[in-house]
């Protein structure tokens, strides 16, 4: 068997993995970021029944590992979801398990933006006779988003990192297909784990530096977060 | 093996009958949690003092492998060091370490060491070491430099200042953000299910495989996850009750 | 066109009015005063609504605000607002944060909401920094904004909470000037404030409030020849003392330079 050079590992990885590490990436990070407005919401304007409810929701999502979460709904869902192909079950619990997951950390993402909105800022929005919802609308959420920024490309990271356990229901993300590339040889699985580790380095490291340091400026020149 | 599919609640009892797997597991479980945050601390505590406190070099080095553990999935990390000594060829024999006792007219046997809970462990340690890092990190950038500069002039050498002045402070200030680490870190442990360690999900499995009954199995897992999780978390609020730094 | 009956306020344990009453015609400008945490904050956000008052009723324009049932967003367009602190929509322009009120609560389209923020910010004479942000604005310029933010509704009242209480002393007297010309122009007015001079100069009565009531009123005259309290004596030439100069800023005029 011809061993693959570096350039045949790369290729390799990217049209076999990186396609499904980014489908599941992203579909968990919108499901999440959905989920987790919703949730947020309930937190911080909700009636105390709500706030319950989300917050025990919060407490659950975090308490249990991701890959027990997959097989859980992996096994559960085809009662519920009858009308998934059962060929894309794996795939949709997984999807299914980083969003609901995301949802609670998330929640609290959004929940400590909007806290930290100026409420000064309500006050205003409701003297110029904007309902709660309005003020809600156009100046605490445009706000409440954009401080949100560095703690939300940090569970971008986190998301694909969990899109790995995708692995453990066959599905052929990055961390698979680094790893099936090097079956046979040892060292061969060495340099191929390594490929695809400097994958998720390369997804994860920039946005996280980057967007975490360029935000942390432009809020201190916006002047946001304060009067 | 049935006549007819059992009731939910007899599934539940069914599976609740292995419970020496599941306990076998669990406390596989536990000891990989335990070592894990014992290297987690120790070594992320030392390269958080490399980073802050280090010459240029140091610090590079400390936040290089930090990025590098923090940026990629704890699974790559875990194969790769399972697969480092086979790669090497060492000579890994099929070595085990375990403990046998009865409970319950069970006979239970834990294996607590072998090449793969060697791995696992390693790999849990050095992995929760970069993110212990972090935190710590955070806690000695809330202490103001001035405090070392007058550690400083009283005399005291940069390690003793850090010693003396800094540890004690940096130590209460992380215990918050620390607490939230170590509560959840017993999630990761089944990272080592994928190189055959039997901790309690590789159990939860082979329940799974024995007696068909899936749902169920899997939620007392999940349960079980909780449980424990919230106890742990209970226990460290306590524990940052007690050392608060008043005023702080 | 104003009437506040009998506002009694507290928080928690505190009482911060205790029976407050008075009434307001149009084009009325009158100032309020008295030490700090005497309840005038808290006063006009009853006014407004933000924070209802325990007792007591107001009546805006003959309709009381205070009944249960009442749309208080609508009525909250027919008060404006000025804050101690500006308050201004941090991620809005200036011209924006004119216009927000007039687009999304009065449902004004697009181009009649600008051209009349534009208007506004005219007035403050900020016209030209319409398109910047709050951060790029200096304090003084950030409170006419919150001027023109509150103009631009076109309210029948107009409420100032210390507008120039968080300003540096050489942005004060841009504000106060601006403020002064609304006057002028026959804006009815409630101010919080401590600067006598604009008091002296626009106020049609003045109202000294200590420990959450009235303790005296009257007309600039009465307070500053003769007024008949101890206390409030005390109390204004404790205000001259620190604010007296902030009259000249008022007569020599406005064209100061603006950042």
């Amino acid at each position: 068997m011809a061993v693959p050079n570096l350039f045949d590992i790369f290729f390799y990885i990217i049209f076999q993995g990186l396609p499904h590490t980014l489908l599941l990436t992203f579909l968990g990070l919108l499901g999440g970021f959905v989920l987790g407005i919703v949730l947020a919401l309930m937190r911080v304007y909700g009636s105390k029944e709500l706030q319950w409810i989300a917050s025990g929701y919060e407490k659950v999502m975090r308490g249990i590992p991701i890959l027990v979460l997959i097989y859980i709904l992996l096994f559960g869902v085809p009662g519920l979801f009858f009308f998934i192909d059962l060929r894309l079950l794996p795939l949709f619990s997984v999807i299914l398990a980083l969003a609901l997951r995301s949802a609670a950390y998330q929640s609290q993402i959004f929940r400590s933006a909007i806290l930290s909105v100026n409420p000064g800022q309500l006050e205003a929005a409701l003297s110029i006779g904007m309902s709660k919802l309005q003020a809600f609308r156009n100046i605490i959420f445009p706000q409440a988003l954009r401080l949100a920024i560095p703690s939300w490309s940090n569970e971008y990271a986190v998301v694909i990192k969990d899109s790995s356990f995708a692995y453990g229901v066959g599905i052929v993300e990055i961390t698979k297909a680094s790893y099936d590339l090097g079956v046979g040889f040892h060292q061969l699985r060495i340099i191929t784990l390594f490929v695809g580790a400097f994958f998720y380095l390369a997804l994860t490291y920039p946005v996280t530096r980057i967007i975490g340091e360029r935000q942390s400026k432009k809020l201190k020149n916006l002047g946001m977060g304060g009067g | 093996m049935f006549q007819t599919t059992p009731t939910i609640l007899e599934q539940f009892i069914i599976v609740l009958g292995y419970w020496d797997r599941l306990l076998s597991g669990f406390v596989v479980t536990l000891w990989l949690y335990g070592w894990a945050i014992l290297i987690g601390f120790f070594l992320g505590l030392f390269l958080a003092i490399l980073r802050q406190y280090g010459g240029w070099f140091i610090s590079r080095v400390s936040t290089s492998y930090i990025e590098f553990m923090r940026g990629t999935p704890l699974l790559v990390q875990i194969f790769i060091i399972y697969y480092v000594p086979l790669a090497l060829n060492f000579p890994v024999g099929s070595w085990n370490f375990k403990t046998n006792f009865l409970l319950a007219g069970k006979n239970i046997t834990i294996v607590l060491l072998n090449q793969q809970i060697l791995a696992g462990i390693i790999t849990l340690g050095l992995n929760s070491a970069a993110y212990q890092a972090e935190y710590f990190r955070g806690a000695f950038m809330s202490i103001s430099t001035g405090q070392l500069l007058a550690a400083q002039s009283l005399g005291m050498s940069r390690f003793s200042g850090i010693r003396n002045i800094i540890l004690p402070q940096a130590l209460r200030r992380v215990i918050p953000a620390w607490s939230n680490e170590a509560a959840y870190l017993p999630k990761y442990t089944v990272i080592v299910y994928f190189i055959g360690v039997l901790e309690i999900f590789a159990q939860a499995h082979n329940i799974v495989a024995i007696t068909f009954i899936s749902l169920p199995t899997y939620l007392i897992v999940a349960v079980i996850f909780l449980i424990t999780i919230s106890i742990i978390s209970k226990l460290l609020d306590i524990v940052h009750s007690r050392t608060r730094i008043p005023g702080l | 066109m104003l009437r506040i009956h009998n506002l009694y306020k507290s928080y928690d344990d505190l009482e911060v009015l205790k029976g407050i009453s008075f009434e307001l015609a149009r084009q009325e400008v009158k100032v309020i005063f008295g030490p700090s945490g005497s309840g005038k904050s808290t006063l006009l956000r009853c006014i407004n609504m933000l924070d209802p008052p325990d007792e007591g009723e107001i009546f805006l324009s003959g309709q009381n605000i205070t009944a249960s049932g009442i749309n208080l967003n609508s009525v909250r367009t027919k008060i404006g607002m000025v804050f101690q602190h500006f308050n201004l929509f941090s991620h809005l322009k200036a011209v924006d944060n004119v216009s927000i009120g007039l687009r999304k609560v009065k449902k004004l389209p697009k181009e009649v909401a600008q051209k009349k923020a534009l208007e506004a910010l005219d007035r403050v004479r900020l016209k030209d920094w319409a398109n910047h942000y709050p951060a790029q604005l200096s304090g003084g310029q950030q409170q006419r904004v919150g001027i023109a933010r509150a103009l631009a509704m076109e309210p029948e009242v107009i409420l100032f909470d210390e507008p120039t209480s968080a300003l540096d002393p050489e942005l004060i007297g841009e504000v106060l000037q601006t403020m002064l010309d609304l006057a002028k122009s026959g804006t009815t007015m409630i101010v919080v404030t401590h600067e006598m001079g604009f008091a002296r100069a626009v106020a049609s009565e003045m109202i000294y409030i200590g420990d959450g009531v009235v303790e005296e009123r009257g007309t600039p005259q009465h307070f500053f020849t003769s007024p008949n309290s101890d206390r409030v004596k005390r109390f204004l030439n404790q205000l001259n003392t620190l604010y007296g100069t902030h009259e000249q800023l008022l007569q020599t005029g406005d064209e100061e330079n603006y950042k």
